[in-house]
C-alpha cells in the first residue's frame, strides 16, 4: 500500500459463528481516503470481516485499530464514535420519519431540546448537494422506493464525517445512473479524506472505482493489492481459486418452435401500457429495463399475482388469463418470484414443504395428504437441481441462498410448467450457483418449456438470451437478437429510440 | 438442544408439575380428580383447539367467546321453535356463519385481524343480546332438556359426556392439520403469505375456512352450554375464555408468529392451567395467587419463544 499511515488496520480477525469460522485471520489496512473493494463468492466472509471492522460483531480474536489506537468495538454505535460508518445490506428506515430525519438520525441538530428545522434542512441540502441525489427531504421514507430509501442509507452514512465508511452491496437495488451517482459520491468521500471499504458483486464497478482490492476465499484473504494490477479474469480467478471462462456461450440459435405464450395488449392500471410479445417453445426471452420500468409488473400480470386491466394470455392457443396464481399454475404458468425469502419461500417449513407447496393437489388422496409421495418427490426433486442438504425435513431457512433458490427451481420442476417465469433469480447467489441457474433455464428450455427471464445484470440477460425485449415506462421499447451489440441495448434501457436488429 | 428446550418446554413443565402434585398431594393422584380436571377444562380444550388452528395460519380470533354465547341464546331457541336436533345443527351452524362473516370482512378489507375480530366480538356479544332480549333464555320443554343434559353431564365409561366431546374435538382438529391437504395450506400460510399466494394457494380461502372453523368450534360450545344448563344467557362465556385459549395456545409452544405449532399443545397448555389451579387448591395456596402465576407464566413463555427465534436468526 502507499507510504501514508493507515487509519483502519484489522489485524488478524478471527471470528467464528457457532461452527462456522466466518473469518480466520484476516489483517487488512486501509489508508485515509482508500477505495478498497472488498469482493469474494457469497460466504466468503467479506460481510462478517465488515461487520467486525464497523463493531457490529466483536471480534474473536485479533483487533481493529483505528487511527492508530486499538478500539475494542461492541456495536454499531461504538463504531460510528470511533469513526466507523456502516451501511448495511438491508435497509434500517424508520418508516414514518422524512428523508431528512432519517438521514441525519442520530445526529439532529438541536436548539435546545428542540430540534432545529433549519440547521437539519441545511445540512440535507449539503448532502444532497455532495450527492447529488434529488429526493424531497420532506417525504416519510415508508413512500420511497427501495432504491431511494437506499439512497437515504447513504446519505446517512456520509452525515456522520467518518473515518471509513463500509458500504456492503450498495448498488444492487440502483439503477445505471443512480449507481452513476453512487459512484460519484464515493470518489467526493475520497477526495475529502474518507476511506471506503466496498463490498460488491460488480466486478466491473470494483476496477473502475477502487484503488485497491482484497478478495476474500473461505474466510481468508487470499489477494490484496492495487486495483491498477487486477483484471475481470485475475479476480474471478482469485475468487474461485481456480481460473473460469467468464464469457457466456456464444452459440445462440434463434428458438424456430411453436408459440407457447402469447401476450397482447397487457394492461395494468399504473404502470403497464400496451405489451405485446411471445415466448416460443424451448426460448429464453430476456426482459431487461430499468427498477421501476415494468418488466416485473408484466411477470405479475401474467401471473395472476397483480390486477390487468386490459389485454390476452394464450399458452398454446389456448387463454390463459389468470386473476389468481392458481389459476396460471393451472393453465401451464409458472413464477419464480423476485425475492426468494419474501416472496418464495416458507422459511421456516420443511424441504419437502417448500418443494411441494404448488403442486399440494397432486398429493391429494380424497383430500388427505400422501405424505410418502410427497417425501419421494422432494428427494427426487432435490438430486434433480443437484441442492445441498441434509434431510428433506430441514427447515429452508437452514440453506445458503443458493441453495434456496434451487429449492424454488425444483418447485417450479414439480408443476412442469409450459412457461416459467424466473424473477431475477441470481440476486445474491455467487457465482458457481449463478451458473447452476443459467445451466438449469436452459436444459428447461431445451426440454420445450418457454422461459421468460427477467434481470437487471445486462451482460447476464445478453448472455443467457437468443431475444430481448426491452422495456421503457411500461411498453416495450426495442427488441434485440444475438449478436448484440451491448450499446445499442443500454441506450434503449434509457429510452432512446434505437432501430431494431 | 436449543430447539428441543423450545419445543418440548410445556411437556417438562406440564410433567414435573404433575409428578410434583402427586407427591406432595395424595388426593391429586387419583381418577376422580383427574376426571374432575378434565371436566373443567372440557369447553377451553376446544377453545385452545380452533385458537391454534388461527394462530397457525397466522390471526388471533377474539370473537369465539361472544360467537359461543350468541350461538348458546339462538340454540335455545331453535330447539324451542324445531326440536332438539335441528335445534342443535342451528346452534353449531351458527357459529359457522358467523365465522364466516368475520372472515369475509377480515379478508375483504384487510384489516388487522385482532382489531376485526375484537370489533367482531362486541357485534356479536351484542347480538346475543338482541337475541335474548336482553335476559336469560331457556329451554321450554323439560324432557327434551333433561335429553339435552344427558349428552353432556352423563358419564361414559367413566368419563362424563361434555369430556368425550371435546377430546374428539381435538382429536378431529389435529388430524385435520397434521394429515390433509388443508392443514397443509394453513401452515404454508401462517408460514410465509406473500409465497403461499405466489405459490398458487388460495389463501384468502384458506383464512376464511379457518375463521369458520373457529366459528363452529364457538357454536358447539354454545350448543353444550346449553346442553349443561338448559338455558343460554347473554353471559354464558366471557372473553376470559378467548383470552384464556391464546395464553394457553402460546404457553403450550405455539409460536405466535404463525406457521408452525400443533393442537395437542394447546391442550397441554390448557390442562396445565388447571394442574395449576386445582394443585394450589389442594395444596391449600391462597386461590388470590393464581392469576398472577399464571400471568407470569404466559409472559415467560412468550419472552423464551421470542428469545429462541431470534437466536436461530443469528
Amino acid at each position: 500500500m502507499s507510504a501514508l499511515e493507515p487509519v483502519v488496520s484489522a489485524r488478524k480477525i478471527v471470528k467464528s459463528f457457532g461452527a462456522t469460522r466466518a473469518v480466520r485471520g484476516v489483517s487488512l489496512d486501509i489508508t485515509p481516503g482508500a477505495i478498497v473493494g472488498l469482493i469474494g463468492e457469497n460466504g466468503a466472509g467479506k460481510s462478517t470481516l465488515a461487520r467486525v471492522i464497523a463493531g457490529v460483531y466483536p471480534p474473536d480474536d485479533g483487533v481493529v485499530e483505528i487511527a492508530g489506537q486499538i478500539r475494542h468495538l461492541h456495536d454499531p454505535h461504538d463504531g460510528l464514535r470511533a469513526g466507523v460508518s456502516l451501511m448495511a445490506q438491508e435497509i434500517s428506515l424508520v418508516p414514518a420519519a422524512t428523508v431528512e430525519e432519517n438521514v441525519l438520525l442520530g445526529s439532529l441538530p438541536r436548539r435546545g431540546p428542540f430540534l432545529d428545522r433549519k440547521a437539519m434542512r441545511r445540512r440535507y441540502r449539503e448532502l444532497a448537494e455532495l450527492t447529488q441525489f434529488d429526493l424531497d427531504p420532506a417525504t416519510p421514507a415508508a413512500r420511497l422506493r427501495t432504491a431511494d430509501q437506499q439512497k437515504v442509507e447513504i446519505m446517512r452514512a456520509l452525515s456522520r464525517d467518518a473515518l471509513l465508511v463500509v458500504m456492503d452491496e450498495p448498488a444492487a437495488a440502483l439503477t445505471a445512473d443512480e449507481v452513476e451517482h453512487l459512484h460519484h459520491s464515493i470518489r467526493e468521500m475520497s477526495r475529502r479524506g474518507t476511506a471506503v471499504l466496498l463490498i460488491s458483486h460488480f466486478l466491473e464497478e470494483v476496477l473502475e472505482l477502487t484503488s485497491h482490492v482484497a478478495v476474500m476465499r473461505d474466510g481468508e484473504l487470499v489477494r490484496e493489492g492495487p486495483t491498477v494490477d487486477e483484471t475481470v479474469d485475475s479476480l474471478v480467478a482469485a475468487m474461485v481459486g481456480r481460473a473460469l471462462a467468464t464469457d457466456y456461450d456464444e452459440r445462440k440459435e434463434q428458438a424456430t418452435g411453436p408459440v407457447r405464450l402469447q401476450v397482447r395488449g397487457l394492461a395494468s392500471t399504473d404502470v403497464l401500457r400496451d405489451v405485446s410479445f411471445e415466448v416460443r417453445q424451448g426460448e429464453i426471452l430476456g426482459l431487461a429495463g430499468l427498477i421501476g420500468a415494468g418488466r416485473s409488473e408484466i411477470a405479475r400480470c401474467i401471473f395472476g399475482a397483480d390486477e390487468r386491466s386490459a389485454g390476452e394470455v394464450t399458452v398454446d392457443g389456448n387463454a390463459a388469463n389468470a386473476s389468481h396464481p392458481a389459476e396460471a399454475i393451472a393453465r401451464g404458468i409458472f413464477m419464480v418470484p423476485e425475492s426468494r425469502r419474501e416472496q418464495g419461500l416458507i422459511p421456516a417449513a420443511s424441504i419437502t414443504d417448500n418443494l411441494t407447496l404448488s403442486t399440494l393437489r397432486k398429493y391429494s388422496r380424497g383430500g388427505w395428504m400422501d405424505r410418502r409421495a410427497m417425501r419421494a418427490s422432494a428427494a427426487r426433486l432435490a438430486e434433480e437441481v443437484d441442492l445441498r442438504f441434509d434431510a428433506v425435513s430441514q427447515p429452508v431457512a437452514t440453506l445458503s441462498g443458493g441453495n434456496q433458490q434451487k429449492v424454488l427451481f425444483a418447485r417450479a420442476r414439480d408443476v412442469e410448467p409450459k412457461v416459467l417465469i424466473v424473477d431475477e433469480p441470481t440476486r445474491g447467489v455467487d457465482i458457481a450457483a449463478k451458473r447452476a441457474i443459467h445451466a438449469r433455464l436452459t436444459e428447461l428450455a431445451e426440454q420445450g418449456v418457454a422461459v421468460l427471464f427477467i434481470s437487471s445484470e445486462i451482460e447476464e440477460v445478453l448472455g443467457v438470451c437468443s431475444r430481448v425485449l426491452v422495456i421503457h415506462r411500461g411498453r416495450v421499447h426495442g427488441e434485440f437478437r444475438a449478436p448484440y451489440r451491448q450499446e445499442d441495448v443500454i441506450a434503449a434501457l434509457f429510452g432512446q429510440s434505437v432501430s431494431s436488429r | 438442544m436449543i430447539e428441543r428446550l423450545r419445543s418440548n418446554g410445556i411437556v417438562v413443565v406440564f410433567g414435573v408439575l404433575f409428578l410434583g402434585l402427586a407427591v406432595a398431594s395424595p388426593p391429586f393422584f387419583s381418577f376422580a380428580n383427574a376426571a374432575n380436571i378434565l371436566d373443567q377444562s372440557s369447553i377451553l380444550l376446544i377453545f385452545a383447539a380452533t385458537t391454534t388452528v388461527c394462530i397457525i395460519v397466522g390471526v388471533f380470533d377474539l370473537s369465539i367467546a361472544s360467537v359461543a354465547t350468541a350461538s348458546a341464546i339462538l340454540t335455545v331457541t331453535a330447539v324451542n321453535l324445531l326440536g332438539p336436533v335441528l335445534g342443535v345443527v342451528a346452534g353449531v351452524g351458527f357459529g359457522a356463519l358467523l365465522g364466516m362473516i368475520t372472515g369475509l370482512a377480515i379478508t375483504a378489507t384487510g384489516v388487522n385481524s385482532f382489531i376485526g375480530t375484537l370489533a367482531a366480538s362486541f357485534t356479536y356479544r351484542g347480538l346475543g343480546l338482541i337475541l335474548a332480549s336482553g335476559g336469560l333464555v331457556s329451554i321450554a320443554d323439560q324432557p327434551t332438556a333433561e335429553t339435552l343434559q344427558q349428552i353432556t353431564e352423563g358419564t361414559y365409561l367413566g368419563l362424563k359426556g361434555v369430556i368425550w366431546i371435546a377430546l374428539a374435538v381435538v382429536i378431529v382438529i389435529e388430524i385435520l392439520l397434521a394429515f390433509t391437504i388443508f392443514g397443509r395450506m394453513v401452515y404454508a400460510v401462517g408460514g410465509n403469505r406473500r409465497a403461499a399466494f405466489l405459490g398458487g394457494i388460495r389463501t384468502k380461502r384458506v383464512l376464511v375456512a379457518c375463521y369458520t372453523l373457529s366459528g363452529l368450534g364457538a357454536g358447539l360450545a354454545g350448543v353444550l352450554y346449553v346442553s349443561q344448563y338448559g338455558s343460554g344467557a347473554t353471559n354464558a362465556y366471557s372473553d376470559t375464555f378467548a383470552f384464556t385459549a391464546i395464553a394457553a395456545t402460546v404457553v403450550g409452544g405455539v409460536s405466535i408468529f404463525g406457521g408452525s405449532g400443533a393442537v395437542w399443545r394447546g391442550s397441554l397448555g390448557i390442562l396445565t392451567f388447571a394442574l395449576i389451579g386445582n394443585g394450589l387448591n389442594l395444596l391449600g395456596v391462597d386461590t388470590t395467587y393464581q392469576l398472577t402465576i399464571l400471568g407470569l407464566m404466559i409472559f415467560l413463555a412468550v419472552a423464551a419463544d421470542q428469545f429462541f427465534r431470534r437466536s436461530e436468526r443469528m
